[in-house]
């Protein structure tokens, strides 16, 4: 029926495009074109929570961070502040490195405040990560301002 | 409701379907623009002709002694900048260690800067068996001279290939697999 024809050409059409956009193949753009460290590895989020401070960042496809490169500590001196809470990273095992767990897609971690502590107001944070085509980056230090929950 | 109503209505969802396809393509990130600003390929990358190594590139050994990479002219010399937080980079440093054995003799040579504390880098050489100058500095220093040597990008293991004549040959992003490096070498070794 020509309906359902064109009503399956659309569909298609439109699931491709969509694929396209959201890069559903997850394989870094050109195979073997490289972003720099800060496109590859986005900090979009150092807000003010009910625990603690969440820290949110995303990851370009094709590219992973180490969960355990991750450091969080407060500049503002005070009461040092407790680990930095990472959720589970997927297994990789390397050569050099052993049994690592990394993330590819984006992590939210949480940096727990005990009870009665004064939120820090600026973070020193610090992060690596390579890309899947073999190269990897330095790591990253940033200084950051902490935002109030909006 | 009418055969013709249903069909009107199936019409009208795969046009809108579409055209949310089409937005969400068109609202994409736009990767492409974003890697005008990145501009850095994995793999070789031939240099300009007639490009010149920096003449002056001061450097410090893993007992403190200062070099320059001037000291190897007349040597097919490798630049290869390395890191203990990279994987990739201690892969390849077993090849480079191979090929300084292999080739040493006849006019190769290889340096290493590493991307690294001064200390990391000094743990874990003995276990890299080096047989070749190491050069240790701050982090950032090393990334100057890396970008000073053409990668602004930052990414780790790169090599630059420079002639016995001084000039760059080429620059690589990522491993050399031991046949692709041994093919250069012998290409390029002085007469």
């Amino acid at each position: 029926m020509p309906l359902i024809r064109f009503a399956s050409l659309l569909a298609l059409l439109t699931a491709a495009l969509a694929a396209d956009a959201l890069d559903l193949s997850r394989k870094p753009h050109g195979d073997t074109e490289l972003l720099l460290a800060d496109q590859a590895f986005q900090l979009v989020s150092v807000e003010r929570s009910a625990a603690g401070v969440h820290l949110g960042w995303v990851i370009a496809p094709g590219y992973y961070l180490y969960r355990q490169r991750f450091s969080a500590e407060s500049v503002d001196g005070g009461a040092p502040l407790a680990a930095l809470r990472l959720p589970k990273g997927t297994a990789k095992h390397d050569a050099h490195f052993g049994d690592v767990e990394i993330y590819t897609v984006a992590v939210d971690a949480e940096l727990p405040l005990a009870r009665g502590q004064t939120a820090p107001t600026r973070l020193k944070l610090r992060w690596q990560g390579c890309a899947e085509a073999g190269v990897c980056y330095p790591p990253v230090t940033r200084i950051v301002d902490v935002t109030a929950t909006p | 409701m009418s055969s013709a109503k249903s069909n009107l209505a199936i019409v009208a969802a795969c046009v809108l379907a579409l055209a949310a396809g089409v937005a969400v393509f068109l609202l994409r990130p736009n990767a492409a623009q974003n890697l005008d600003d990145a501009s850095a390929s994995v793999g070789a990358t031939p240099a300009a002709a007639n490009e010149r190594m920096p003449a002056g590139l001061k450097l410090a050994d893993l007992d403190g002694r200062a070099f320059s990479l001037d000291d190897y002219k007349g040597k097919l010399l490798i630049v290869n900048f390395w890191a203990t937080w990279c994987a990739p980079c201690l892969h390849e440093i077993p090849v480079l260690v191979k090929m300084q054995e292999r080739y040493g003799a006849q006019g190769f040579q290889l340096v290493g800067p590493a991307v690294d504390d001064i200390e990391d880098a000094r743990r874990a050489a003995p276990g890299l068996k080096f047989n070749y100058p190491v050069a240790v500095g701050t982090p950032e220093a090393m990334l100057d001279l890396m970008t000073q040597l053409g990668n602004e990008q930052g990414g780790l293991p790169f090599s630059v290939l420079i002639g016995a004549d001084g000039r760059v040959l080429e620059r690589q992003l990522g491993e050399y697999s031991e046949v692709e490096l041994a093919a250069l070498i012998e290409k390029n070794l002085p007469r």
